[in-house]
């Protein structure tokens, strides 16, 4: 998800800057699919993306003054909503099983036979796998931004992505054999 | 022969290896175990990337719409309190100072914009303390609700363009647009309140 189309992009951030909410609803109807995507690849459930996307462009508009033009209106927009997926991640920590699926999940005899398709196997992973999965291998960013990102180091967000693609390689059934 | 480990592979694909990946690498050129298993990978990612797109389930861009404009006619009304009290001090300074001179036409339009700041604050709180956003709306009041936001949202828009302005233009349009802005908030409270009155509440 590299670029996605905004005709005339300055102006209507110009427009934006200046407070016309129709420039905001083409920001917005530009961008919600991507937003949402990224947002569902790294929440739980369906709600909890609406409501990331939500707080997504209420930033933006509340931002877009700061918004220096100085890299993609996409990277800028993707930041924000990546920020408050993590937040809302840390948010639901209370509720999170990350550390039941560390201990339990490898060690559960039926997964050594199960194979899943890949879509299913992402959404099995715990959620700070699944993150930074997504954010490393499919937005496309850093260790070192996902750690920014995540309030963790570099080495957190490397170790967090191999357990999750071993733990993917064994689900899709690709072990190898030698 | 030891494999590489699934860390190694990931090292191996970064752009910026580290050092260890040298070595990692010399084994890569020898073990095609090791081979297929980096091309697994790279396969793996590949098919992340290309999984479906998922469509938003619903339009969720009324919502925001009215997040934004709750959040601006906060701020400005923010702002009308901050700079009616500027206002209020500039007024107070004048009249220890300059009691005896006439006041000049920009200290009454400063007034007069310092006034319907007031009202169109003592509106804002007053709708505020209604809270509407957690009352039950019927369609057409809700339509009414809308429209008079949306006037009030352009106001606001209006007023930041405003305030950009050399200082007598800016104070004629800073006033004008305050009123409207008192109209439209006196309007949208007698909206709120005519429903509640109706709704019995």
């Amino acid at each position: 998800m590299e670029s996605f189309p905004l005709a005339n992009a300055d102006a209507v951030v110009a427009r934006a800057r200046s407070g016309d909410p129709e420039a905001l609803e083409q920001i917005f109807r530009a961008f919600q699919t991507p937003v949402y995507n990224l947002a569902r690849r790294i929440c739980r459930t369906v709600e909890d993306a609406e409501d990331v996307l939500q707080e997504t462009f209420l930033e933006v508009a509340k931002s877009i003054r700061r918004y220096r033009g100085d890299g993609s209106l996409w990277a800028w927009v993707r930041t924000i909503a990546s920020n408050k997926a993590l937040m809302r991640l840390r948010r639901n920590k209370y509720r999170d099983t990350d550390e039941l699926h560390d201990e339990v999940m490898p060690t559960r005899r039926e997964d050594r036979h199960l194979r899943m398709d890949l879509e299913a196997a992402l959404e099995r992973l715990p959620e700070t796998s699944r993150a930074v999965v997504w954010l490393h291998d499919v937005e496309g960013y850093t260790h070192s931004e996902i750690g920014a990102m995540m309030g963790k180091s570099v080495s957190f967000s490397k170790s967090q992505l191999a357990r999750a693609h071993v733990r993917l390689r064994g689900w899709l059934g690709e072990e190898a054999t030698a | 022969m030891t494999h590489l480990t699934m860390q190694q592979l990931l090292d191996v694909r970064e752009p910026a290896s580290s050092p260890g990946s040298q070595s990692a690498r010399r084994h890569l050129e020898a073990c095609q175990t090791c081979q297929a298993e980096l091309e697994r990978l790279h396969q793996r990612t590949a098919q992340l990337k290309a999984l479906p797109t998922l469509r938003v389930p619903r339009d969720l861009w009324p919502e925001i719409r009215s997040e934004v404009v709750v959040y601006r006619r906060r701020r400005i009304a923010a702002w009308g309190g901050v700079g009616g009290l500027a206002l209020a001090a500039s007024v107070a300074l004048f009249l220890v100072l300059g009691a005896r001179t006439v006041a000049a036409p920009e200290e009454e339009s400063s007034r007069a914009i310092g006034t319907a700041m007031a009202q169109s604050q003592m509106l804002e709180t007053a709708l505020g303390r209604y809270r509407p956003e957690r009352r039950v709306t019927d369609g057409r009041t809700a339509t009414v609700v809308a429209g008079l936001e949306t006037r009030i949202a352009e106001v606001d828009r209006q007023l930041q363009v405003a305030g950009m302005m050399r200082q007598r233009v800016r104070d004629e349009a800073l006033l004008s647009l305050w009123r409207q802005r008192v109209g439209l908030m006196d309007a949208l409270v007698n909206v709120h309140l005519t429903h509640a009155t109706n709704a019995g509440l």
